[in-house]
């Protein structure tokens, strides 16, 4: 499993641990923090859809945050992959505008929520509560 | 949320993502049916628009949209990519560069692309023919990416990698600490080496032996640390060559060689104005107009090549063209003309010379008519930067077929291998790159003629002059039985320097001088050797 330092500030209002999923560099680290600041604990990143596979074959995360496009991925095969292996797992879609169709068709496939792009605490919050953490 | 704290981070992969649309946009003019190229490009104005959007930067989300718009009607074969559809892709990308820089700048007032977004978004398709579509689906922006147990788009070129948890960056101020960091302790290892030498049973040789592979291995991961391919300075001179030969209506295909090997990072900063310069030569005053070209029996469309190769300590950059050359003999009559050469000279001039006279500096007004402003960029420029990292030049030319500018550097520049040489009291390093050999000369062997002294160097005279003289240092005593001298190359000629001793060879970490140090003439650089001697390191052609 896993394991990576947890910060010393974080509280322990919520021990969910995160895996965030998206090809920008960018974007993880905002999402990144916006969780931490949230307590949560974010035990992997992946960029692409072969890096998600075979960092979930080392963890076990609560939530993933998994961005719909990825350069080497379907957003929704990759969702089918991954619940495949990691059912227990709460996955939330990453979207830009205009791909309403693709997020309907990932929770249907089982995804639990979703955020539209670009990030905001309050997205993020509305999403979370939403899985009831 | 404060978003400012990711500024810098939003600039770097902005510029990245611009980057890398250049030069999709100039390969898919080539191949308009890269189906791969086509989605990357529209996943960079995809993550620049959400990047954008993040950081609440309307005007850039605005216009990536727009671009982003335009390739998704690309991708569905709504439209084909035509010439129309790369200038105004390129148009947007330069916008977004100077939005960028803007930003970086922390200037407020973006640069306004009202009139671009507008054209983009009302782009039509009723004067280029639609192509078959290129991509498989069209329903909302869906992606088609390969399955996951395919293998991934077909590609003969890497998508720009994504960062991960398996690379870091690092700030280049860093490397550089680290780069002098080892220097100096390489230095101290000689140090410590010579005062081991002179301490009877010290029994030290082990543990120095055993220091000095350590540091021999610090020493290469550092400079692989530095290291970058060529690709980091030549990515966007497709783009170059591109819009200089469309602006002067010239066909001309570029070509790149090499462009994986690494040098040091220092280098190539250093080399990418200089071979700008020679690219926009080429083009402009290398290139013929196709015209001209099919009368003369040539191919309506020149090449411009860059191939870069590597062999042992040396990258040899090699910019070469099928254009119309140049005449040495004609360049060699322009310098009588400017006075620069009497006739006598110019008649003397080898070939080689003859081409390097377009490095004298005021030798072509053209060439500092430029519009790279302020930089002063023009062959001789080119020729000092080569020089000054030790490293040198090599023009050659035929009229009528074409040129080739060979730019032989070192592979990195910190650490030399250097011939120290005496000269009076001081000790004076030359960067092993740029001497042909040395030689010990009896007094037989060197002959005056009208005041300047030559000796026979494989059948030709060689110019010799006193490196005692030139440094201003007291002569040697004229009755020595043999006279060493370093045979240098400079400006393609060799010159030979006498001095009063050979020292021999060693590995020299230099440091720049500071003021008023690194005002002298002809002085690059300062180390200190073992024996803790100080040594200043010459760029030759600067003395002569």
């Amino acid at each position: 499993m896993l394991m990576l330092p947890v910060s010393a500030r974080e509280t322990t209002m919520s021990n969910a641990t995160v895996m965030i999923v998206d090809d920008a560099l960018f974007m993880r680290n905002i999402l990144g923090t916006i969780l931490r600041e949230k307590g949560y604990t974010v035990v992997a990143e992946a960029a692409s859809g072969i890096e998600t596979m075979k960092k979930l074959h080392g963890c076990d995360p609560d939530i993933i945050f998994l961005d719909i496009i990825l350069p080497d991925a379907n957003g929704i095969q990759l969702l089918d992959a991954i619940r495949k292996i990691k059912p227990q797992a709460k996955v939330i879609l990453c979207s830009a505008i205009g791909q309403e169709a693709i997020v309907r068709k990932g929770l249907d496939q089982g995804a639990r929520y979703y955020v539209q792009k670009p990030f905001s605490p309050e997205k993020i919050a509305e999403a979370l509560e939403s899985l009831g953490e | 949320m404060d978003m400012s704290q990711y500024r810098d981070l939003f600039v770097s992969e902005s510029k990245g993502h611009i980057q890398v649309f250049n030069e999709l946009i100039v390969r898919l003019e080539d191949n308009a049916s890269d189906t791969p190229a086509i989605d990357e490009l529209f996943r960079h104005a995809h993550s620049l628009k959400g990047m954008a959007a993040t950081m609440q930067y309307q005007a850039v989300a605005d216009l990536a949209h727009r671009m982003e718009d335009l390739l998704s009607r690309v991708r569905s074969g709504e439209l084909g990519f035509a010439p129309g559809v790369a200038d105004i892709l390129l148009e947007g990308s330069d916008a977004l560069s100077a939005m960028v820089s803007a930003i970086e700048a922390d200037d407020d007032r973006l640069p306004d692309a009202a009139d671009l977004v507008n054209r983009l978004a009302g782009f039509n398709a009723a004067d280029i023919p639609p192509s078959p579509p290129v991509s498989a689906s069209g329903t909302d922006a869906e992606l088609r990416a390969g399955d996951r147990d395919q293998p991934g788009p077909a590609q003969d070129h890497q998508p720009r990698q994504t960062d991960s948890f398996k690379s870091v960056r690092v700030k280049t101020e860093t490397l550089d600490r680290l780069v002098n960091i080892t220097g100096e302790l390489i230095t101290t290892r000689y140090r410590l080496a010579d005062r081991a030498q002179r301490c009877e049973g010290a029994q030290l040789e082990e543990p120095l032996n055993r220091l000095s592979m350590l540091l021999r291995e610090l020493r290469d991961e550092v400079f692989q640390a530095r290291m970058l391919p060529f690709s980091f300075v030549a990515d966007r001179f497709p783009r170059l060559v591109r819009d200089l030969s469309r602006k002067q209506e010239k066909e001309i295909q570029f070509q790149v060689e090499g462009k994986e090997i690494e040098l040091d990072r220092g280098i190539l900063e250093e080399i990418s104005e200089p071979l700008v310069h020679i690219l926009r030569n080429a083009v402009d005053h290398g290139m013929e107009m196709p015209e001209e070209r099919i009368a003369a029996g040539k191919p309506g469309s020149g090449t411009i090549r860059i191939a870069v190769t590597r062999d042992k300590d040396c990258v040899n950059i090699v910019v070469s063209d099928d254009g119309r050359g140049m005449d040495p003999k004609r360049l060699a009559d322009k310098a009588v003309e400017k006075g620069m050469l009497s006739r006598e000279q110019a008649n003397a001039l080898t070939r080689h010379e003859a081409l390097m006279l377009i490095c004298a500096p005021g030798f072509s007004t053209a060439e500092t008519v430029s519009d790279i402003s302020g930089r002063g960029v023009g062959m001789d420029a080119v020729r000092a930067a080569v020089h000054a990292l030790g490293g040198g030049l090599v023009i050659e030319s035929e009229a009528g077929r074409g040129s080739r500018f060979l730019l032989r550097l070192p592979v990195s520049v910190s650490i030399i291998h250097a011939l120290l040489v005496e000269c009076g009291p001081l000790a004076v390093a030359f960067p092993v790159n740029a001497v042909k050999r040395t030689i010990e000369l009896r007094d037989g062997e060197i002959f005056a003629e009208r005041g300047q002294s030559f000796f026979s160097l494989d059948d030709r005279q060689v110019p010799l002059r006193s490196l005692n003289r030139l440094l201003g240092q007291p002569a040697a005593s004229d009755s020595r039985d043999v006279i060493p001298a370093v045979v240098i190359e400079a400006g393609g000629a060799a010159t030979g320097l006498t001095a009063d001793r050979l020292l021999g060879q060693r590995e020299i970490f230099v440091k720049p001088l500071g003021i008023p140090l690194s005002r002298i003439k002809g002085v690059t650089g300062g180390a200190i050797t073992g024996d803790g001697r100080i040594v200043y390191v010459m760029d030759a052609s600067a003395l002569l």
